[in-house]
């Protein structure tokens, strides 16, 4: 499933999106599908799709232009990475801390595999 | 009125029901009747067939049909019980009405022929195909009608309220009918009754028939008022 | 806001059971409804009184502003083919497609011609012999073809295998896109038409028991589970909607949403959270709805919120 349950899905759209712009997938000034095409590709319903949408263009992430579509504005990429930086720590390290912790692994130790874990995306990458 | 129209087309959506089916009864009856004359040595007297009523019969079922299965539908296609009624109707009429003169032209060409040339009598029948044009048409289709009706009708009472509705409505023609022949029978009245038939021409048979079938036609609608598919 | 069907205190009594009991509804145009509820609860009645196939023993019903009964100008707009759709013995699904033709003014014959290639559907072929999925593809396309602007769809997907099932969905959502119109899809396969709807109704024992917007639903509830004590704890006063124990855990799911903090909290307690989705959720509050008067309904509940 592309869409999971017991969340609303407007944000898991909005989500997506912004997922696609800091990843490059959608580049800045690039044309965003329509809402329709959002509704037929995740099979969900098209208002649904659409306040997903929305949602980012009232964040002024994308802009609309009448009659054409919808864009990825300037600038977007930097001020999604700069969000998603905040909620870092507490998405990802805080619950990365806890696990650690129970398992009796040392802040130093924790250290030492991320940065290991670093190698081998770099090693993979290569 | 438009949709009235509609309703008749739909009911003709397949067209065996309403047109092939009773052509090809009618063929049928008549070529087996002219198969068994041909057998029969002529002996030079009228030979009369009754053959001519089987496609009356079928439209009697058609009736019922055009009820049991196709209101259910029209309902599915949003289509109002007046309109679906008035469609239906309008297309029996339609068709007895095409039958009632087919018969009274092909009445006309078996008299002409000297009864198909074996002196049988299939389409004009004494008694109804005399008098002029208009009585043997009036007379085929007020049983038409009447026929059509009783199986509409019935096959409404059916949907509303199931075998038990038929069941009471059997009964009480039935004691109608006892009834009334009671009645004849205690007043001693059956010379009269002999008489009052006697009388009768197919011109009258047909006005009391279309009196039952507008009997029919308004209890149809009633019952149909109130139906759900 | 203007709405296309209003029901007030509506009730539909057979001679031994109540089917509908005190029905109110509102219902506004251009979405996609979800009537969902279990078999026999009263979804394919409600639909019946609402185009005038079937009707109430009280209450009120009225569609486009008016009452539909015997409405030409209600009825022309509206298409409901039951789940149990009787079709003439002599129909093909050609027939039954030119019949809908007739009456529909907002029929797309290319739609339906192009369903017909989707589905596989012989239309030559006598409907009495079609197959039960066949017959609810006839359904489909007539419904989806008619473009109606007040369309029902009656547990449309039955004898439908998975992948004509999703061609269904697929073709709703696309050809709704570009035609906009009221839907009411009535469903007890939540799971499968829960991200399609826009509004969600949920009928029970002849009762609404959910009425809200599917967005609204979808983030109401979440799952907690962990020691019993600690869940407890964790929920305090919440509204609880069900309860699963297992040895000392408990398995809970209560109503309302958890900011940052209270997220936090249940994971430094180690509790586990779960969403919930549509389908649990309305599982859940038909089953503790299962007792016959609303009364015992919301003791139930608060036993469990104990």
């Amino acid at each position: 499933m592309l869409i999971e349950d017991g969340r609303p899905i407007f944000q898991q759209i909005a989500e997506r999106i912004e997922s696609d712009i800091i990843d490059g997938t959608l580049a800045e000034e690039s044309q965003v599908p329509s809402t329709n095409e959002f509704a037929a590709f995740y099979r969900i319903n098209p208002a649904t799709a659409a306040k997903g949408v929305n949602r980012l263009v009232d964040d002024g992430i994308l802009y609309k232009q009448r009659g054409i579509g919808m864009f990825v504005s300037t600038g977007a990429r930097t001020v999604l990475i700069q969000r998603r930086r905040e909620q870092f720590f507490d998405q990802y390290v805080q619950p990365l801390a806890r696990e650690a912790r129970k398992l009796g692994i040392e802040p130093d130790e924790l250290a030492d595999m991320i940065r290991q874990g670093e190698h081998a995306l770099q090693a993979g990458a290569q | 009125m438009n949709r009235v129209v509609n309703v008749m087309r739909m009911q003709l959506t397949n067209r065996w029901i309403f047109i092939g089916i009773p052509l090809i009864i009618l063929a049928a009856s008549f070529l087996l009747t002219l198969i068994i004359w041909s057998f029969i040595p002529n002996d030079g007297g009228v030979r009369i067939s009754g053959g001519s009523q089987a496609v009356m019969w079928y439209f009697f079922a058609l009736g019922i049909q055009s009820l049991t299965l196709t209101f259910p539908f029209s309902q599915g296609l949003s289509i109002t019980r007046r309109t679906f009624f008035l469609g239906t109707l309008s297309l029996f009429s339609l068709i007895a009405l095409v039958t009632a003169v087919t018969y009274w032209l092909l009445g006309l060409v078996e008299q002409g022929t000297g009864g198909w040339g074996v002196g049988g009598s299939f389409f004009a029948l004494d008694w109804i195909a005399d008098g002029p044009w208009y009585q043997p048409v009036a007379f085929y289709f007020a049983v038409m009608m009447a026929l059509f009706l009783i199986g509409f009708w019935s096959a409404t009472i059916y949907k509303r309220w199931q075998a038990t509705g038929l069941l009471i409505a059997g009964i009480s023609v039935a004691l109608a009918l006892v009834g009334t022949l009671y009645l004849i029978g205690s007043r001693n009245a059956w010379p009269e009754v002999g008489a009052f038939l006697g009388s009768q021409t197919q011109l009258t048979v047909a006005g009391w028939l279309a009196i039952l079938a507008l009997v029919l036609a308004g209890g149809s609608f009633l019952t149909l008022r109130r139906a759900e598919p | 806001m203007k709405t296309i069907i209003e029901v007030t205190d509506l009730t539909k009594k057979y001679r031994k059971s109540e089917a509908l009991r005190g029905i109110n509804l509102a219902l506004e145009p251009g979405r996609i409804y979800g009537l969902l509820g279990r078999n026999g609860a009263g979804k394919t009645t409600l639909m019946s009184i609402l185009t005038a196939q079937g009707f109430a023993s009280s209450g009120e019903v009225r569609v486009f502003g008016e009452h539909p009964y015997e409405n030409e100008r209600v009825l022309n707009r509206i298409c409901f083919i039951r789940e149990s759709q009787k079709y003439p013995d002599s129909f093909t699904a050609e027939h039954a497609f030119k019949s809908a033709s007739l009456f529909f003014a907002n029929w797309s014959q290319e739609l339906a011609d192009r369903l017909v290639t989707d589905f596989q559907l012989p239309l030559r072929r006598n409907i009495k012999k079609l197959s039960r999925g066949q017959l609810s593809a006839v359904g489909v396309i007539i419904g989806l073809a008619s473009r109606a602007e007040l369309t029902f769809f009656d547990e449309p997907y039955l004898g439908l295998d998975a992948v004509a099932r999703q061609l269904f969905y697929d073709r709703l959502v696309e050809d709704y896109s570009r035609h906009p119109r009221t839907v009411v899809l009535s469903s007890h396969l939540i799971d499968e038409v829960a991200n399609l709807l826009e509004h969600v109704i949920v009928i029970d024992q002849g009762r609404i028991i959910m009425d809200d917007d599917a967005e609204t639903i979808r983030g109401s509830a979440f799952t907690v589970v962990g020691s019993a004590e600690k869940v407890r704890t964790f929920l305090g006063s919440r509204e609880v909607v069900h309860t699963d124990n297992f040895a000392s855990l408990a398995s809970v799911t209560a109503l309302g949403t958890l900011n940052e903090s209270e997220t936090r909290e249940a994971a430094e307690l180690g509790l586990e959270l779960a969403p919930v989705s549509l389908q649990q959720l309305i599982v859940r509050k038909t089953m503790s709805g299962s007792p016959a008067t609303p009364e015992a309904a919301d003791r139930t509940l608060s036993e469990a919120a104990r």
